[in-house]
């Protein structure tokens, strides 16, 4: 919907809610619904639906692009109502202080998508020199030589991107002994540029990322063999080990459930697989909008939204 | 030639204290024992976990406090509300009319070519398809602009009437100039809430200093005589502040306002980072797909915009001192009668008819072409075959011999060693307060337990600035010996200015590798305009006399360049290193977003974890920094000054 039309529909709306209001209805005081677009595109399309699930409920919604750190204050606030793709392994500081400390965000169930954060090489690495593929490799500096840089010298070089990932990357190369060097890249742009520069040249790159993500389409990536991951190897405290799996979760204003019950209902409901969002992520690449995406999922796979929606 | 010896003997005098300086580090290195390394740690006083307790205080109680409820949210939502009327109203109107209206606007006061060129202009937002993105960051430019001269003039007047106030306010408009916005970007948003609102904050914040210093500058510079006048003639000082003081003050004001737009622009992409939407979003979702070309749209958007509006108030300028030179007052009046009777009458048409978008069949793009120039320059200028030449060997010699070198020295020498350099080199620079200045500075840096950080950066900084002199300096030379050059020159610099550096982010990291040179190469080309323009500037200024005797005397072209017209325009071309360094460190952020560890990294750090405190000390640390350099240079281009300009 285009800016000019969605002012006339708001006048029209406005109007509207004039007459539903001495009617007396169950949308609540909150009609606009304030979404929060985090900058990926999971993040994207679990907005597209829920918007498209709420407009169908008589609601307003707005979506706005905002970081997903930045995201917590304005929801605390309630100048945003909702984020519907929280991986709690960035997040612990946040959720300590908004959610457990009282700061006004309450946690609204899990998406029901499920994230696996985890070190991954190009498979090219491993064609060539599996020993570079797997832990043990690495504890010789000459296998960990592969990943070398002139800014890591005689260390291999891993590469984290954005500092908000909270990582156990220190912990895991020092308790391993690992010849590693933890590099940040700065941004998840700048680390998907980096794959995009190595690969083409067939260069070895060792670095963090995460499922589902649109680079798995463009880059044949292979993970990279840590020990597997268990509840006393993270209770320990010396992390040596892989990553658990991510349950992604939803985080609401805690006004929302008495200002806009049926909204607050709605969102607390919605969840689906990770396939669901696989494949609208597909469809985008496959160049459909956003919008058109959900669509696309919405057409196909009714029962599963409409069991969201309060009867 | 008198002024020309003094000026050698001037060389010859910081030579020795530079001598000194080596002398009194060599032996200090010598005599200080081993176990001085960086700054210890253990001093770390650091204010951030106060800053942050404070937000976590004001983030609990905000909704039951009174200045939230009856003055930061209605303050909110009045602009909000202004904002979004603002929007509406732009886009209600059709974009024909925006067009043509805007040509009409510029073809008055800058004549049928310039005219065009606007309409042109206006052409390319909405026939890429960037109409709405245009609009909106527009709208937040034109209100935070207004915002700014509304607080910003006042304030100039104040700090042009008292001293005290402008001594006051100095380091506090250098810090908002050089704080990093991402470090205020969460408190803003706290106060502010969301989207157009914190955007519009953060913009003001960044954009206000030149409307104040020019302000400032303007009224002050406003010649005794005519305040004597004035008083002689028995004006009460509101009077002389009106009808003599402001009326003078205005060219120097509207300059100000002229950078005050630009400085706007120039953090429209960092404001999409907490939802102001517009252009600057379109830059982040090209990014976060990669896709160059499309980032390259909306940033030569902005570019256009920064562009259309320098001129535009640069012609206020010239209407302003100008009045109707030209034309009596009736024929000035119906040009804009039938104009804009033209204009109501199209708009109107166009929305009888329904026809007020742009027709999508007529959109373009110039995205691919770019796009297939980055995979190019990845696969062929990376490296050429097996040979060391390429931006891959290049960047790895620069981290081999450059930057990684100069860091491990600075941050693991003995502290005191490098504070003292730095005192030394101030005094040099400009005597005994900027010693005591950079030596209290840098050990508040180490005190707030950003000594290490510090340090990578000011390495950064250091190769940085030493790359866009080497460069910079000779393309200076060249435009100021052939006028084409000078003027091809322009349009580029303009746009390496204006651009927002998001839009390199990716092919710098993927030509010189994720690390501290991206950073540095984004950097140099932000940051090199300064030394180009004012290295030409300096040499075309150099007195014509002055080169002509030395011609008679039968120099040499090179001898004329080194011996009379760099010396002669040293000051200038000082001026414009000055200015580098500062853009250098603008960038220190987004050096960290591409690798480029430091104080930048930490800044980004904490944004990225809420971590306001940790956010506020590295921005400190960079303000800190970027103080201490400024007045370095500042000083050092002082030394160089001609004695009759300087008063000595």
């Amino acid at each position: 919907m285009s800016k000019r039309s969605a002012f006339k529909a708001s006048l029209l709306l406005a109007a509207f809610s004039l007459v539903l209001a001495a009617c007396g209805d169950d949308l609540g005081d909150v009609e606009t619904i304030k979404l929060a677009v985090n900058p990926w595109d999971g993040s994207a399309v679990n907005i597209a639906v829920a918007a498209a699930v709420l407009e169908g409920e008589g609601y307003t919604v707005e979506r706005v692009e905002i970081d997903e750190n930045a995201q917590w204050a304005a929801i605390a606030a309630g100048d945003l109502h909702a984020s519907l793709e929280v991986w709690p392994s960035g997040h612990a500081d946040n959720v300590a202080s908004y959610i457990d400390g009282g700061g006004g965000v309450v946690n609204g169930g899990e998406l029901g998508a499920v994230g696996k954060i985890g070190w991954w090489i190009p498979t090219y690495v491993v064609d060539q020199n599996p020993a570079a593929g797997t832990w043990q490799g690495l504890q010789d500096p000459a296998t960990a030589q592969v990943y070398a840089t002139a800014e890591t010298g005689d260390k291999g070089q891993f590469l984290i991107g954005d500092p908000s990932w909270v990582s156990y990357e220190q912990d895991i190369i020092d308790n391993l002994g690992l010849h590693l060097e933890v590099a940040y890249a700065g941004s998840e742009e700048a680390l998907l540029a980096a794959m995009d520069s190595a690969t083409s040249r067939g260069d070895p790159l060792l670095f963090y990322w995460w499922t589902p993500h649109s680079a798995f389409s463009k880059f044949d990536l292979t993970a990279f063999e840590l020990p597997a991951y268990s509840d006393e190897c993270y209770a320990s405290g010396a992390v040596d080990c892989d990553y658990p799996d991510d349950v992604l979760f939803k985080i609401m204003w805690d006004g929302l459930e008495e200002g806009a019950p049926t909204a607050f209902t709605i969102l607390s409901n919605f969840s689906y697989t990770n396939e669901d969002q696989i494949f609208m992520l597909g469809q985008l690449d496959a160049g459909l909008s956003v919008d058109e995406a959900a669509a696309a999922w919405m057409d196909a796979n009714e029962s599963v939204w409409q069991a969201w929606i309060p009867g | 030639m008198t002024s020309l010896t003094a000026r050698s003997a001037g060389w010859r005098r910081p030579l020795a204290y530079l001598g000194g300086a080596v002398l009194l580090l060599g032996g200090l290195i010598v005599l200080l024992p081993d176990r001085i390394g960086a700054f210890p740690p253990e001093w770390d006083i650091g204010f951030g976990p106060a800053v942050n307790e404070v937000q976590q205080w004001w983030i609990s109680n905000r909704r039951d406090l009174g200045v939230y409820l009856y003055f930061f949210d209605p303050l909110s939502d009045a602009i909000d509300w202004l904002l979004r009327a603002f929007e509406n109203l732009l886009m209600a109107i059709p974009w024909y009319v925006h067009v043509a209206g805007v040509g009409v606007v510029f073809g008055r006061w800058l004549g049928r070519a310039g005219g065009l060129a606007a309409g042109a202009g206006m052409l390319y937002f909405v026939a890429l398809g960037l109409w709405e993105q245009s609009v909106q960051t527009f709208s937040l430019m034109t209100v935070a602009v207004a915002l700014a001269v509304a607080i910003g003039v006042p304030v100039g007047i104040w700090a042009a009437r008292n001293d005290w106030v402008y001594r006051g306010l100095r380091p506090v408009l250098d810090s908002m100039q050089t704080l990093p916005a991402f470090v205020y970007l969460i408190p803003v948003l706290l106060f502010f809430g969301v989207a157009r609102v914190p955007s519009l904050i953060a913009t003001v914040i960044y954009a206000l200093p030149p409307v104040i210093r020019l302000t400032n500058l303007g009224i002050r510079q406003v010649p005794t005589e005519s305040l004597e006048a004035g008083v002689m003639f028995g004006s009460t000082s509101g009077q002389l502040l009106r009808k003599v003081q402001l009326p003078q003050a205005v060219p120097s004001i509207l300059a100000g306002v002229n950078q005050t737009i630009m400085m706007a622009l120039s953090i429209v992409v960092i404001a999409a980072m907490i939802g102001a939407g517009g252009l600057g979003q379109e830059v982040l979702l090209a990014l976060r797909h990669q896709e160059v070309g499309r980032a390259v749209e909306a940033g030569m958007a902005i570019v256009l915009m920064a562009v259309m509006l320098d001129r535009f108030s640069h012609s206020l300028v010239g209407q302003g001192r100008m009045g109707g030179a030209h034309h009596t007052e009736g024929l000035r009046y119906r040009y804009w009668w039938v104009a804009g009777g033209v204009l109501a009458a199209l708009a109107i048409a166009g929305w009888t008819i329904g026809w007020t978008d742009y027709p999508t069949a007529l959109q373009f793009s110039y995205a691919a072409p770019i796009d297939g120039a980055v995979d190019w320059a990845r696969d062929n200028l990376y490296q050429l075959g097996n040979l060391p030449v390429g931006t891959g060997p290049f960047s790895d010699f620069l981290t081999t011999y450059g930057t990684r070198p100069m860091r491990l020295y600075l941050s693991e020498e003995a502290w005191p060693v490098v504070v003292l350099f730095f005192g030394f080199v101030a005094w040099w620079a400009s005597g005994k307060k900027l010693l005591l200045g950079s030596v209290v500075g840098t050990v508040v840096i180490g005190l707030l337990g950003m000594w290490t950080l510090t340090m990578d950066t000011l390495s950064q900084t250091v190769v940085a600035v030493l790359m866009a002199i080497v460069i910079g300096l000779p393309l200076g030379v060249a435009a100021s010996r052939r006028d084409w050059l000078e003027r091809g020159m322009r349009p580029v610099l303009d746009t390496l200015q204006t651009i927002p550096s998001f839009c390199f982010l990716v092919p710098v990291v993927i030509l010189f590798n994720v690390g501290r040179i991206p950073g540095i190469i984004a950097s140099v080309l932000y940051a090199i305009p300064p030394v180009i323009r004012l290295t030409n500037l300096g040499i075309r200024s150099v007195d014509s006399e002055i080169v002509e005797a030395s011609e008679s005397f039968g120099v040499t072209r090179r001898q004329k360049l080194w011996k009379i017209q760099l010396p002669l325009a040293m000051p200038t071309v000082l001026a414009g290193i000055n200015q580098t360094v500062m853009l250098v460190l603008a960038m220190v952020v987004i050096a960290g977003l591409v690798g480029g560890a430091g104080l930048g990294l930490e800044a980004v750090k904490g944004l990225a974890r809420s971590d306001t405190g940790l956010g506020f000390e590295a921005g400190a640390s960079i303000v800190i920094l970027a103080m201490i350099l400024d007045r370095i240079t500042q000083g050092w281009a002082a030394r160089f000054q001609p004695p009759s300009s300087e008063g000595e």
